[in-house]
């Protein structure tokens, strides 16, 4: 137990020295006042406005902004997850951003374009968003495979391919609403209201079905990777891939599946997305939610619950951002405390140092980043 | 000169150093002996800065000195080779050699210097390096060179070897020990852990005995034997004797029959030229050789590990040729190989994942699709009483374990799984002489069991000790064939170094 403790530390502590230190940035550009303010502001915007009702007795107070943290939250996660799950068969996913967005076109037009009832219309087009993620994500991990291209490269470029194709041609061009016409409408069509994710609150919050089925792929994940055996052998293949070879394990197949794996959850965020909210694929979408997956997926230990755990709180913060604003603080500083965070976590090398007690070790010696130079071999 | 003073450590529950007491003197050769876990690697690893003693100090030239970390330990003089070697595989010789100090100019790291204060280093210690061959296409023998000339080029006055001989053939063990000896003339100090007390006992003059994270005993060499030193390190005078070995006849059927074998290496270079052995059910067979005469290649082979370009033959009833390590785990094959923490185990997993790696989709370790923890805990448990595997513990991650006892477990795992073929290499590298005759005997009992192993060493006294059939490897050719008990230790000698005149054997 004092092991795992140990292990989600260097993550906490993170969160709270960058909220910490973005605290003493407010107050020294305006005043100590106006930082807790803002701070309360994101709090109420993230959590529900407790105060207010206790008061007023209104739920709503409580579900929208409960709901937009949980939607922000389902986003998060599902990025989070798919860098999560590229980490442990040993590759560095910094592609989900291109995932999402063929993912999220794919179930743009899968919303727009079909004609099915609820039940199968929203499966299908999730599906679609998953399928073409998932294969994208491939285009990477087949570049590796065949031709040793580094993973971080490949999917740094693609991301880029991913926008050029999405935001600057297809849903501007061809896949756009009203494409032939001259209406100026950016974005493809809306989808039919069959595809849309079922509010689960009615009016009273915009939250959807995105959430639950998040963390329930967030189960499914851990699940996968603790119990399962084909779980079992991916993580054998992200920790020791000549060792995992030499066991029988398919390295091949398990990398190509993990990363496949890893594009269809990046891919359903855009689904998410898109059939949760946009309801259509807007004119370049404009939600890193990729790029946070990263983030997300590091502090929360990259492993599936720490990573709904961190996506849960940093689902809030984001969501709360907003009400700072009311306080004329800028509503990026939730961006800004994620960023800090995921920098102290990086350092948490660090953080192991200034935790070791004196007297006991860690059992588990500073595990090496998989950057790191010194690979000890023999 | 160094003096280390009541050091405590301990990792967890468990205790590795106790109290810990030991002088080393300037211009001598002092070694370290003591079972698998004793704590001698730990011991050297606080004074290397790797780890932080609990309490106690360290004492250089009469002053207390902190050690936070082997950047203090390499100003201080001290040089350590770790029992797992920590080379960068990608780089060359002189790159790893001057790692973290290069020599630049322009901002640039200035390579032709590299390579010639590289060279130099190595010639004025005596070692035969190309400072320009990349590390991983290296022998593990000459990687270790390596490992000592990166010490020595950073100015190292004390040097540490963590078992430097586990991976030497006999002469190159001489060559190090020759080293040894040249350094402590020359004013330096070389402290070194080994399990083999004959070598240690004709190269050190003072030997510093552990035993369960306590300094028992310090001797001289000059007056100690062997058995007495056994007897100290386990605490009794229980000491295994070596078994008396009679001839096994195959008794069964072929189990690899292999044609005219034919592989690269990593180097690219062909490394089997022509290999052409067979084993039978019921028998040891020993591969006799230099390091780097293809007996690596000939193990990977047979293990589904490396690429045949010629040749075949029939492995457990399949062909040989497009063997694939899982088909080969399928037929039966099991496999101890000789780099342990690349190949064998997944350092950072736990051991009881360790145990299941090979058999991870089979019973006890899988239940359907699922990891059956049940029954790979117990299966686990049982192997490490089985096997007197220090701790006892199969939750620990597998790095948490000294280097004796995880070799310890990748043995007990390719036993257990009751193979028709096992292909060891140096399965007792690096065990103390209690698990070396513990691993022994469980390889005769294999093969007493109708299993057929082939052994390979670089050691010829356990091949001699251990095998029925010997063939002999001199560059990728069988250039000799023996069978107990005509095993001529001169004519095999001749045989590994490819001088045995004229006439050409046939294996
Ligand atoms: N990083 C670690 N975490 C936990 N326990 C450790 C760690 N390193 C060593 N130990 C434990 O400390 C004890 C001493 O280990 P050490 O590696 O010093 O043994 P050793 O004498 O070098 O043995 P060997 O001959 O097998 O190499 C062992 O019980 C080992 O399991
Ligand atoms: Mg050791």
């Amino acid at each position: 137990m004092g092991e795992r403790l140990r292990a989600v530390l260097p993550s906490v502590f993170s969160v709270f020295l960058a909220l910490a230190v973005c605290w003493v940035f407010i107050a020294l550009t305006r005043d100590a006042e106006t930082a807790t303010g803002a701070y309360l502001q994101m709090l109420r915007g993230g959590l529900g406005d407790w105060a207010q009702y206790f008061e007023s007795e209104r739920l709503t107070v409580l579900t929208r902004p409960l709901g937009e943290a949980a939607i922000k939250a389902a986003l998060l996660l599902l990025t989070g997850l798919s860098v999560t799950v590229a980490f442990k068969v040993g590759l560095f996913n910094i592609g989900a951003q291109g995932q999402m967005l063929v993912g999220a076109l794919a179930a743009a037009v899968a919303g727009a374009q079909l004609q099915l009832p609820a039940v199968l219309h929203i499966p299908v087009a999730i599906l679609a968003a998953c399928v073409t993620g998932g294969l994208w994500a491939l285009i990477a991990a087949g570049l590796k495979l065949a031709r040793g291209v580094h993973e971080v490269i490949s999917t740094i470029m693609l991301n880029w391919v991913a926008v050029s194709l999405v935001d600057n041609w297809l849903s501007v061009g061809p896949l756009r609403a009203g494409a032939g016409t001259h209406l100026s409408i950016t974005g493809t069509a809306e989808i039919a209201t069959s595809a849309q994710l079922p509010r689960l609150l009615g009016e009273m919050s915009r939250l959807h079905l995105g959430f639950p089925l998040a963390l329930a792929v967030a189960l499914a994940i851990w699940v996968w990777l603790s119990r399962l055996r084909s779980g079992f052998e991916t993580r054998a293949v992200g920790l020791g891939s000549e060792a995992a070879r030499a066991a029988g394990i398919p390295v091949v197949r398990r990398t190509a599946q993990a990363m496949g794996l890893a594009g269809a959850l990046a891919g359903m965020a855009g689904a998410v997305l898109v059939l949760g909210t946009e309801y259509r694929y807007p004119g370049g979408l404009g939600a890193p939610y990729g790029f946070d997956g990263i983030a997300i997926s590091l502090i929360g230990g990259n492993h599936p619950l720490g990573v709904a755990l961190s996506a849960l709180f940093f689902g809030a913060l984001r969501a709360g951002g907003t009400r700072m604003q009311l306080l004329g603080v800028h509503k990026s500083y939730p961006e800004l405390i994620q960023g800090l965070a995921l920098l102290f976590v990086a350092g948490r090398l660090v953080w192991l140092a200034l935790l070791r007690p004196r007297k006991v070790a860690p059992v588990v010696p500073t595990r090496q980043p998989e950057t790191s130079p010194e690979v000890p071999r023999a | 000169m160094i003096s280390l003073r009541h050091i405590h450590k301990r990792f967890g529950a468990v205790t590795a150093l106790d109290d810990v007491s030991l002088d080393i003197g300037t211009g001598e050769v002092i070694a370290l002996v003591g079972e698998n876990g004793a704590g001698k690697s730990t011991l050297m690893n606080v004074l290397y800065g790797l780890y932080q003693a609990d309490s106690g100090e360290v004492l250089v030239k009469g002053q207390p000195v902190r050690l936070r970390s082997p950047r203090d330990a390499i100003a201080q003089g001290i040089g350590m080779v770790h029992q797992h070697f920590m080379l960068v595989p990608t780089l060359t010789v002189a790159e790893n050699v001057v790692l973290g100090r290069e020599p630049s100019r322009w901002g640039r790291m200035d390579m032709d210097r590299a390579c010639q204060e590289v060279a130099a280093t190595c010639e004025r210690f005596g070692f035969k390096l190309d400072p320009r061959a990349r590390v991983d296409t290296l022998s593990v023998g000459s990687q270790q060179k390596v490992e000592i000339v990166k010490a020595l080029h950073r100015g190292a006055q004390v040097l540490i070897l963590d078992e430097p001989t586990a991976v030497l053939t006999p002469q190159e063990s001489d060559d190090l020990f020759r080293v040894a000896r040249g350094l402590a003339a020359g004013g330096r100090t070389v402290v070194f852990i080994s399990h083999k007390l004959r070598e240690v006992l004709s190269v050190a003059e003072r030997v510093a005995v552990m035993r369960r994270g306590r300094l028992v005993a310090e001797v001289r060499a000059a007056n100690t034997r062997p058995e007495e030193l056994a007897a100290l390190m386990v605490g009794e005078s229980r000491v295994p004797l070596a078994e008396a070995q009679t001839y096994h006849p195959p008794g069964g059927e072929k189990l690899l029959e292999a044609k005219e074998l034919r592989a690269r290496g990593e180097d690219g270079r062909p490394a089997l030229q022509g290999i052409s052995l067979e084993v039978h059910a019921g028998e040891i067979v020993g591969i006799a050789g230099v390091d780097g005469n293809g007996q690596r290649e000939l193990a990977e082979v047979l293990t589904g590990l490396r690429t045949l370009e010629g040749g075949g033959g029939n492995l457990l009833g399949g062909p040989l040729t497009g063997l694939t390590p899982a088909e080969a785990r399928r037929r039966g094959v099991g496999h101890v190989p000789e780099d342990r923490l690349w190949r064998a185990v997944v350092k950072a997993m736990t051991v009881e994942e360790n145990v299941a790696l090979g058999r991870q989709t089979q019973a006890p370790f899988a239940r359907g699709l699922q990891v059956d923890f049940a029954g790979r805990r117990e299966r686990t448990a049982a192997l490490l009483k089985a096997y007197e595997v220090r701790p006892p513990d199969p939750e620990v991650p597998l790095q948490a374990l000294s280097g004796g006892n995880q070799q310890k477990v990748v043995v007990a795992r390719e036993l257990d799984a009751g193979p028709k073929l096992l292909v060891v290499v140096q399965p007792t590298r690096g065990l103390d002489i209690g698990a070396v005759a513990q691993v022994q005997a469980k390889l005769r009992e294999a093969r007493d069991k109708g299993a057929g192993v082939l052994l390979v060493s670089l050691d010829l006294e356990e091949v001699l000790a251990l095998a029925d059939r010997i063939y002999v490897f001199f560059e990728g050719r069988v250039t000799g064939t023996f069978t107990r008990p005509e095993f001529d230790e001169r004519e095999i000698g001749r045989r590994m170094l490819g001088t045995h005149g004229e006439e050409v054997a046939h294996g």
